[in-house]
């Protein structure tokens, strides 16, 4: 008991020497200044809204080109509108990681790309003359993938004829109008919520929990970069069906951009990843690793987006083709993007500490 | 001399389980007990969480050996939870007390055994103090059932009743202490030096919970915190001061982790090393609220039936039970943290933080048909972020893939992948407590014909420091 009582004082005494521990501790620390809240404002304001505005502008030109089109359908004005739609369709690869929020309530990842597309829903649709483009049945008929089957499917000769001589030409001048009007009436509100009061709310979300902003970047993020690994590149290349392969299964196949969308699409998810210039995951990452660390988590995440990109640029488009051709190369790529993946979906998600569930935790 | 000999006679005081105390700890306790559950039974339901974790998972993680368990229907589901409420309401009242008490610890603990996604220390304790509820008169002092005269209303009640509650307090924070005494807490401050950094947004003290020296702070004084805490709550002398560590430490611990009510319930439950004039002035301030009723009750002093023996042989088993079960991790071999087995009911709390990315792969030797499971098809997010780092869980997944796609054909375009009787491979990655992510499970075993059970997981990688 004598002992115990002693300890008062003693308890004092310890806790003072820990204190000017801590501040002495603290003084020698010289790690470059981290928050959450300045990288959720240089992603909200460097990266995602000027990559909204530039898709937003993009679909404008498209609509544009689509009614130049359709008053006259040559050949000048579909390599005009086929020129317009790759722009559109590429910048929305840096668009797409971004799935919370507006373009969340606005459904935009399903309608937009949506693949493969449904050709012969397609068709019916355009047969019937009536249809409802924003019901679930339709989202195989709708979006990039529907307007990359209407503008390349087939023969120049043979799309210039549905859309002049055939007798449901008009029936076609008018789907491809929707579709393209139904993306952007889609897609302005959401770039119009981010210019008014998303913006502030989701720079001021910034804890850790399940509803904020650095939780809906990182599982979005994960979420896309899986997409392109198995859907953009697994299933077709056979990595789902134990070498089955399913060529026609690829983004974007009737125009053969494949690989140079999912390039694009590395693209931008390295800049969700880096936050382009300024504060993102990667300054997030160097802030939380100790600092002796020798080699830094975000350098091997960057090494191996680096890697990733290199081996998709070589790989030849049309990547249909290059799947029955040189499936191994595909393979390839697709090991990488698994490694990738690994790198992102455990040792950064571990690091960070964002949830991804409500539950109570005890940390087991 | 005089010291050794009061501690000699204070311990024998402490283990004289049958002698009489005063009733208002133990009515106090239920009280607290009652009120709080009643809480935390409300905010699982405003959260949605009856819904979230167990009406929209479409398969259920059973517990090893609670397999047979019926699963409820949504409408049986919110049911329990109402009878919850009503038995939270009879625990704080002392009203039907005996009956409420049953009621709470086997509907709440069916619940929990529905699915381990859900696993809570916190809830296995709740269930354990509930569990010895069932058995100590809390409703003989400051209760309705007393009032009413279904019980007889009594000042004391026996020593055994508090005692066994101080001891099941003892045995959370002593094992967790005992679990943080590994290199991962002491030496490398995992993981709370990473999880620390998430609150690195407050005011004043984001940037101090940066730092390393934090890390190793928290993770040392957590660990003798809980070692020492209950023998500081034992002693006279300090149980005050160590209270006043108690409500900062687990208010600490509340506002920096997503640990939900688990704070409140241990600030709840350490209420109970408390002196019994303390209990009885809380409850005279309590009184006030009922117009001094209690005041006017006689009290009987009862010659209690002899169940000494019954009780000490009850005791002696449930003690022994609690001071083994967390150490049957050591009939295994490897590391805990990698293998978990012996992982759960054994007080490792904040300990780990380890994800996984798993993969699951079918096939038919015979058919030829193959394909990699889209595991959001199957599990709820929780449920997947769970599995792909729990061996057993890994397995009751690959199981009832091996269920849902036996005789079962895939249509793709124009291909069919028609399964018979399909394997299942997994290739799983594992990060444990800040290491780079390793192979946790290779595809080379078929973990269909695996059995789920408590032998060694060879079928595991080695875990690579």
């Amino acid at each position: 008991m004598i002992i115990l009582k002693g300890t008062r004082h003693t308890k004092q005494g310890i806790l003072a020497i820990l204190c000017i521990t801590w501040m002495a501790g603290c003084k020698e620390d010289d790690k470059p200044e981290f928050d959450r809240k300045s990288m959720l404002s240089n992603m909200a304001i460097n990266v995602i809204m000027p990559a909204y505005t530039t898709l937003n502008g993009s679909l404008g030109t498209l609509q544009l080109e689509t009614a130049d089109f359709i008053s006259n359908p040559d050949a000048i004005s579909l390599a005009a509108l086929r020129a317009q739609y790759v722009v559109s369709a590429k910048n929305y690869q840096h668009c797409s990681m971004y799935n919370f929020g507006p373009a969340m309530d606005c459904n935009i990842k399903a309608s937009f790309n949506t693949f493969p597309t449904d050709a012969a829903k397609i068709e019916t649709n355009i047969t019937n003359g009536t249809y409802t483009l924003t019901i679930n049945e339709n989202l195989t008929a709708i979006g990039f993938p529907a307007i990359d089957y209407l503008l390349y499917a087939g023969s120049d000769s043979e799309i210039l004829a549905k859309f002049t001589t055939d007798p449901d030409a008009g029936k076609r001048k008018t789907y491809l109008s929707d579709l393209v009007a139904k993306m952007k009436n889609e897609f302005q509100p959401v770039l119009d919520q981010w210019q008014g009061s998303y913006k502030t709310s989701f720079i001021n979300a910034d804890g850790n929990d399940v509803a904020s902003s650095s939780s809906y970047l990182l599982n979005e993020f994960v979420k896309d970069l899986e997409l392109t690994k198995n859907a953009r590149i697994g299933i077709p290349s056979g990595q789902q069906t134990g070498g089955t392969i399913f060529p026609t299964y690829v983004e974007a196949y009737y125009s053969g951009l494949a690989t140079s969308l999912a390039y694009e699409h590395l693209v931008g998810l390295e800049t969700c990843f880096t936050g382009g210039n300024g504060s993102g995951f990667d300054d997030y990452i160097r802030d939380v690793e100790s600092d002796d660390v020798t080699v830094s988590l975000a350098d091997n995440i960057l090494a191996q987006f680096t890697v990733c990109k290199t081996k998709m640029d070589a790989l030849a488009d049309p990547l249909s083709e290059t799947i029955t051709t040189n499936v191994s190369a595909v393979n390839d790529v697709y090991q990488e993007l698994k490694k990738l993946a690994v790198y992102c979906k455990t040792d950064m998600t571990s690091m960070l500490g964002i949830l991804i569930t409500y539950q109570d935790n005890d940390g087991d | 001399m005089t010291a050794i000999n009061s501690l000699i006679v204070r311990i024998g005081r402490f283990f004289d389980w049958h002698r009489e105390v005063p009733a208002a700890s133990l009515a106090f306790y239920r009280i607290l007990f009652g009120a709080l559950m009643l809480f935390s039974t409300l905010r699982f339901l405003l959260n949605g969480w009856v819904y979230d974790f167990y009406i929209a998972p479409r398969f259920h993680f059973a517990y090893l050996g609670f397999e047979w368990i019926p699963y409820p229907n949504p409408t049986v589901l919110y049911f329990i939870f109402v009878v919850l409420i009503l038995a939270c309401i009879g625990i704080t009242l002392g009203f039907f007390y005996r009956i409420s008490a049953i009621a709470f610890f086997f509907l709440f603990t069916y619940v929990e055994l529905l699915d381990k996604t859900t696993y809570l220390n916190h809830y296995y304790f709740v269930s354990l103090i509930a569990f010895i509820l069932i058995f100590v008169p809390a409703n003989k002092y400051f209760s309705l059932d007393s009032y009413y005269n279904f019980v007889p209303a009594q000042k004391t009640i026996p020593n055994w009743s508090i005692a066994i509650l101080k001891f099941q307090i003892a045995v959370v924070y002593v094992f967790a202490g005992i679990a943080k005494l590994e290199p991962d807490w002491l030496i490398e401050a995992q993981p709370l030096k990473y999880w620390l950094h998430t609150a690195h947004h407050w005011p004043l003290f984001g940037d101090l919970l940066k730092e390393d020296f934090t890390a190793y702070f928290f993770s040392w004084f957590g660990c003798l915190y809980d070692l020492l805490i209950v023998f500081f709550l034992l002693n006279k002398c300090t149980r005050n001061y160590a209270y006043g560590v108690v409500v900062i430490f687990h208010v600490m611990t509340w506002l920096l982790f997503p640990i939900g009510v688990f704070p409140w319930v241990m600030i709840a439950a350490t209420t109970i090393f408390l002196s019994a004039a303390f209990h009885e002035k809380a409850l005279r301030f309590l009184g006030k609220f009922f117009s001094g009723k209690q005041e006017q009750r006689t009290y009987t002093y009862l010659v209690r039936p002899n169940f000494k023996k019954q009780i000490n042989v009850l005791f002696a088993i449930f003690i022994t039970l609690q001071l083994l079960i967390p150490f049957r991790y050591l009939l295994y071999p490897g590391n805990v943290f990698w293998t978990e087995q012996g992982y759960r009911f054994s007080w490792r709390v904040m300990l780990m933080e380890k994800s996984g990315y798993a993969e699951f792969y079918l096939t038919d030797p015979k058919t030829k048909a193959a394909w990699k499971v889209d595991t959001y098809n199957h599990l709820t997010s929780l449920q997947e972020k769970m599995m792909s780092t729990q061996p057993d869980m890994i397995l009751q997944y690959a199981h009832h893939l091996q269920q849902v796609y036996a005789d079962t054909t895939i249509l793709l375009g124009d291909k069919k992948l028609v399964f018979k009787d399909p394997e299942v491979h997994a290739e799983i990655y594992v990060t444990l407590n800040g290491r780079p992510s390793q192979l946790y499970v290779a595809k080379k075993y078929n973990l269909a014909v695996l059995k789920n059970n408590l032998s060694n997981r060879y079928w595991l990688e080695d875990f690579k420091e």
